[in-house]
């Protein structure tokens, strides 16, 4: 891959605090005008990583290029990026206004010039009509759009997003990732997001690093890391997953020593005999709004399914059928069935 | 009817509950309503019609011991306290003494107090705790104590002045003029600032602070336009308190100041005890509490921008 195409590339990346090693040698490469997100739950360092892209920490090892240029050992005042900071960090002393025209008065851009600009940008976030207002004055929605709109105001190589979602309300989160991605793909610009919440990451992203324990354990599409995922962890990470213990033959677990881990959407129940099918009673069923979680015992397992038609009652006998299970050994993908 | 008859059975005992605990409260907030009104307000207000000439009443025995007295000739009073006060060849030097003290050590503790508490804030760590901790010493050292030494330390066979002479400098000597009063208010003053200003500081959220570096700010104008905003009230508290407190100050500019000019709280003293005017020095009592009032008022202007800043009102 060529450097002009490189949005950012983490290289040997270590990080140590208090004793301890959070970031350990990371590697990353993420293409220009992509959006990835780093995805894992509270502490596997994903935080820390962009605080590192971003200049508030320095690594021990390993190097942050930003477009193709060593940024390491800069500070995050002269680094190309913008940071969107998960409470939003509007300074509450200033106008929406002059907010998002804060960075381009530090550049000593002239006034009618910051005018433009400002006037521009607060116009993609849909933000003209509140560009007098305060920020205790808007609403969390709006706040959101006003923190990005002064990130994309400094057109900055990298533009990064650090949990940017979650301090909104359900609905407003699907909104706002929605208006985020929109604006992302509509500028090109390269993206990185930070975010412990799998459909956020599922839902916007190119490309999806999962983190466990400073270390990632895989950087794919979401659909690659939905349908294959290369460990255990991942598996279990993304997605619902009935994970049993044993081995994988003919549609059945037997025993064995590794670990098959089938998805919930992957499981069938019907009331005649289909080939690869076998004999299962009903033992829970669990309304979760557009499908059925039903919980079903047979002879080999206990597996949880997705129903979404025909649910079964419970106590109703038939038969599940296992349409593909992912078999891990040592916490690795060896084969999909 | 049952039903309707308990709903307003609960409604009444709802009301009476409601009744009986604001009752409670206003009972709760009344003793220092009271306290305020009986031993504050009300000598005020006597006071103040004392120096205007109201010499009846409760100002009746300090009317007969007190020299130059002056009773109301008008329906509402006399200024003539006043204009004797004004005209009094001591009272100007010593209102501009004051009034110089005030904003000289004011300043000097609000740029100390903020250095220390965005040394704090900014780099945080072993020498800035300690450093903190030592800044607070003041505040267990009595002041007379304090200005005690101040002004052993700064006389004419102080230590300074014998530790200089060992190199052949005559160190000036400090004690008993202006700059020594501001030493010793600066010494007072400066603890409370510096908890002021720093819990202030520390309540400006980092992400506020890391936003600006990403915007490439440099830390200089992180100051001027994030931190020192921010902390605007908690400054202005500072600022405010210190300069009252200063203004008012009496054991500090007795042991440290000069005989004449003299800052207004000893003088007040001088006149009330030594020279026996009681009426003259109730007169500049209330013209320190006009510049203090002043102050107070940059206080409350303080509060409403912060309030109206934050979207409160």
């Amino acid at each position: 891959m060529s450097n002009a195409t490189l949005g950012l590339e983490l290289v040997g990346l270590t990080k140590v605090l208090g004793g301890r090693v959070i970031i350990d040698n990371l590697n990353l490469t993420v293409e220009k005008g992509e959006m990835v997100s780093l995805l894992g739950p509270s502490g596997c360092g994903k935080t820390t990583t962009l605080r590192m892209i971003a200049g508030f920490l320095i690594p021990e090892k390993g190097t942050v290029n930003v477009a193709g240029k060593d940024v390491t050992n800069l500070g995050p005042e002269k680094r190309p990026s913008a940071m969107v900071f998960q409470n939003y960090a509007l300074w509450p002393h200033m106008t929406v206004f002059k907010n998002v025209a804060y960075p381009l008065k530090i550049r000593k851009m002239s006034k009618s010039e910051i005018e433009k600009r400002v006037h521009e940008v607060l116009t993609v976030v849909n933000l003209m009509h509140h560009k007098d207002s305060r920020p205790g004055q808007i609403s969390g929605g709006e706040q959101q759009r006003v923190a990005l709109a002064r990130a994309l105001v400094q057109e900055p190589d990298i533009l990064l997003l650090d949990e940017p979602l979650s301090n909104l309300d359900a609905k407003l989160r699907v909104k706002v990732r929605e208006d985020i991605r929109d604006l992302q793909r509509r500028l090109g610009i390269t993206t990185v997001i930070v975010t412990h919440d799998q459909d956020e990451a599922l839902s916007i992203s190119d490309r999806i690093a999962v983190m466990n324990e400073g270390r990632i354990e895989q950087f794919s599409t979401p659909q690659e890391l939905y349908d294959r995922p290369a460990t255990e962890y991942v598996a279990n990470f993304i997605g619902s997953l009935n994970r049993l213990e044993g081995g994988y033959s003919d549609g059945q677990v037997t025993s064995g020593n590794e670990v098959v881990g089938i998805r919930p959407e992957d499981v069938t129940f019907s009331k005649t005999q289909v080939p690869g099918s076998h004999a299962a009673t009903v033992e829970l069923v669990v309304p979760r709004g557009h499908f059925y979680e039903v919980y079903l015992k047979r002879a080999d397992a206990s597996l949880r399914a997705f129903i979404s038609i025909d649910v079964p009652k419970v106590g109703d006998t038939g038969f599940a059928k296992v349409n593909k299970a992912l078999v891990y050994k040592d916490g690795k993908l060896v084969r999909t069935a | 009817m049952t039903t309707t008859n308990t709903v307003a059975t609960k409604e009444g005992f709802a009301e009476i509950k409601t009744a009986k605990l604001s009752t409670l409260g206003f009972f709760m907030a009344l003793p220092p309503v009271l306290v305020i009104i009986v031993f504050v307000g009300l000598p005020i207000f006597v006071a103040f019609i004392f120096s205007i000439g109201y010499t009846g009443g409760p100002n009746r025995v300090i009317s007969i011991i007190g020299q130059d007295i002056f009773q109301k000739n008008k329906w509402w009073g006399t200024p003539d306290a006043y204009l004797t006060v004004f005209r009094d060849a001591r009272f100007l030097p010593d209102l501009a003494l004051t009034l110089v003290v005030t904003f000289l050590s004011t300043f000097v503790v609000l740029v100390m107090s903020l250095g220390m508490a965005l040394y704090q804030r900014i780099k945080g760590g072993k020498i800035a705790s300690i450093l903190s901790m030592l800044s607070l010493v003041p505040l267990f050292v009595p002041v007379v104590i304090a200005a005690y030494a101040i002004a052993q330390f700064y006389n004419g066979v102080g230590f300074m002045r014998t530790f200089m002479a060992q190199f052949g400098i005559e160190f000036p000597i400090i004690t008993a003029t202006r700059n020594a009063i501001v030493i010793g208010t600066i010494w007072t003053s400066l603890p409370f600032a510096i908890l002021m200003i720093t819990s202030g500081l520390q309540s400006v959220p980092n992400a506020l602070i890391e936003t600006a570096q990403d915007a490439g700010a440099s830390f200089m104008r992180i100051v001027r336009t994030i931190l020192i905003p921010l902390a605007f009230v908690p400054i202005v508290i500072a600022g405010t308190f210190t300069a009252i407190g200063i203004m008012g100050s009496f054991t500090v500019p007795l042991f440290l100041g000069p005989n004449q000019p003299t800052m207004l709280g000893v003088e007040i003293s001088n006149f009330f005890t030594a020279y026996n005017r009681p009426q003259q020095s109730i007169v500049m009592a209330f013209i320190i509490f006009a510049a203090a009032s002043g102050i107070a008022v940059l206080y409350i202007w303080a509060n409403i921008r912060s309030a109206k800043q934050s979207g409160r009102i």
